[in-house]
């Protein structure tokens, strides 16, 4: 049986992290930029590594790797796809490959200097079953301004993941917007990455959209069946980890892939292709 | 209030990479015309829409729509003159990942008109629902935009930039890959709603037979520079034609319609 009372924050957690990645990746998915979830871990450990050479350590950590994240994110927003004349994913290589050589150099001036970088490591590479009630808080938190953001700008985020160019044509803010959700999405993994760890996060935002991309249609619809998929993903695969001790984050991220096969057997079985 | 033009373009010049892209001396269209903008491959129509809506950075000139100087517009009140012109794209949106439906999509253009922080509301969908009707659409309403055809994707996409109550529409071939059958729909479509609504259009085709009935004026471009300009009778004469495609092609024009047809003069 599950001890309950000590593993509340963790199931907790695990709901909150699927819920919001799977949320987070209608987005992403959508926008054909799932790289983006590797880009930001990397800009965050970036910033965590120069934090910590500044002397920052422990819960502190999470400022400089927020703060690197953010760059990243603001960098990939202001940067118009067609004015640079580079796709999306061409930019979030350049980010990427520019924020791992920035951590490795960050890594390496540890050695030289004869500091430890764990904290550093565990800021990134998280497991979810180490999650305490103040790691759920802070997720809560994040999770709370993603559904606010979403709300208030949900008719733009529709309009701009059917294409960037239209929006823009229309006249809707369309630089502004999606920066605001770059930033938003930055902060959100971050929290996410040092508390369930980056692989899981990178399957939960990818494949809970995916499925839900094959089950059904229209953006709210959508956005709802993936951020259930996400909760149910991380709290199912926890459940499911516990009962048969096998590894909790290995379970969750092959039962969030399990859905999307289902997914896709659903949709190729079916004549009207969608479920609602 | 509007006066006179809805499009006032005066030396207005497009550069990119050392070619020259537009070079217009003077272009206006007056408020409740309706221009067609033709010309051959190149020859700068897509380019002089994009200019009108402050899509291109680096044109020089007077670009004055709707009585707004474009060039001096950044951000915001960019955005407020583009929430007045309904724009239907040369090239449709590559398929979303996303499955939209043709009605979410439609709604595209309120989103806009109604700005930031405001939900979308009954009345809002309202003149989605009738737009939607308008244009034949009802029973596509609650498809994925991806899984319709190209022609009543092109409708959608029309639909989309008519719920916006544009005060200037700019299609820039709306007709493009479409067979004959939804080439005539969609001619119909924008006489219908250009006669029933007096908007200002400009309409970018390369075919005369895109021509609706009610468009009596056609600017014809060449490598950017406005060659002619007058009622399509007077632009496309034989020798015009010859001049742009060749020998072998003659104008016809009849009843408010026109095309080229095979046989025309022989140099030999």
């Amino acid at each position: 049986m599950i001890d309950l009372v000590y593993w509340a924050p963790v199931m907790v957690g695990g709901a909150l992290a699927g819920a919001s990645s799977g949320a987070l990746g209608t987005f992403i998915v959508g926008m054909r930029i799932p790289f983006l979830g590797v880009c930001v871990a990397h800009a965050a450990l970036a910033g965590a590594v120069f934090g910590s050479l500044f002397g920052l350590g422990g819960q502190f950590l999470l400022l400089p790797a927020i703060g690197g994240a953010l760059l990243a994110a603001f960098a990939l927003g202001m940067a118009n796809p067609e004015r640079v004349s580079l796709d999306n994913n061409i930019l979030l290589s350049f980010l990427f490959s520019a924020s791992m050589g920035l951590a490795f150099l960050g890594i390496g001036l540890h050695g030289i200097l004869g500091r430890s970088d764990n904290d550093v490591r565990s800021l990134l590479w998280g497991s979810l079953n180490f999650c305490r009630w103040e790691d759920v808080w802070m997720m809560g938190l994040a999770c709370v301004v993603l559904v606010a953001f979403v709300a208030l700008f949900f008719k733009e985020l529709r309009a701009i993941l059917f294409s960037r160019m239209e929006a823009q044509a229309v006249g809707i803010r369309v630089g502004l917007v999606w920066t605001l959700f770059l930033g938003i999405t930055a902060v959100t993994l971050t929290v996410n990455f040092q508390t369930v760890g980056g692989l899981m996060i990178y399957s939960l935002m990818s494949n809970p959209a995916m499925a839900a991309f094959q089950l059904t249609r229209g953006c709210g619809r959508v956005l709802f069946l993936s951020a259930v998929l996400g909760l149910v993903s991380g709290l199912g695969g926890f459940v499911i980890a516990a009962v048969t001790d096998l590894p909790s984050g290995a379970v969750i991220v092959l039962l969030s892939s399990g859905l999307v096969g289902c997914a896709a057997l659903v949709r190729r079985f079916r004549a009207d292709r969608f479920f609602c | 209030m509007l006066t006179g033009s809805v499009i006032d373009l005066r030396a207005v010049t497009v550069h990119a990479d050392r070619r020259c892209l537009l070079d217009v001396d003077c272009l206006c269209v007056e408020q409740g015309g309706i221009v067609g903008l033709m010309g051959p491959n190149g020859a700068g129509k897509t380019t002089l829409l994009r200019v009108c809506l402050g899509l291109v950075k680096h044109a020089q000139g007077q670009i004055v729509v709707l009585n707004e100087n474009v060039r001096e517009l950044r951000g915001a009140s960019l955005a407020l003159l583009r929430r007045r012109i309904g724009y239907v794209p040369q090239l449709l949106p590559a398929r979303s990942e996303l499955p939209l439906t043709v009605r979410e999509v439609v709604a595209i253009g309120r989103t806009a008109r109604v700005g930031l922080f405001t939900r979308l509301t009954r009345r809002d969908w309202e003149i989605v629902d009738q737009w939607i009707e308008r244009l034949g659409l009802k029973s596509l309403c609650d498809r994925p935009f991806g899984a319709v055809s190209g022609g009543e994707q092109r409708k959608t996409i029309i639909a989309r930039a008519m719920v916006q109550e544009p005060e200037l529409l700019l299609l820039d071939e709306p007709t493009a890959n479409l067979d004959l059958g939804w080439r005539e729909k969609i001619v119909e479509a924008i006489d219908q709603i250009y006669t029933q609504t007096r908007i200002s259009v400009v309409l970018v085709c390369h075919e005369l037979e895109v021509l609706p009935p009610s468009c009596r004026r056609v600017a014809l471009l060449e490598s950017g520079r406005l060659v002619s300009d007058g009622p399509p009778e007077q632009v496309f004469t034989e020798t015009r034609v010859t001049e742009l495609y060749g020998t072998g092609l003659r104008p016809w024009h009849e009843a408010g319609r026109h095309a080229l047809v095979p046989g025309g003069h022989r140099d030999d």
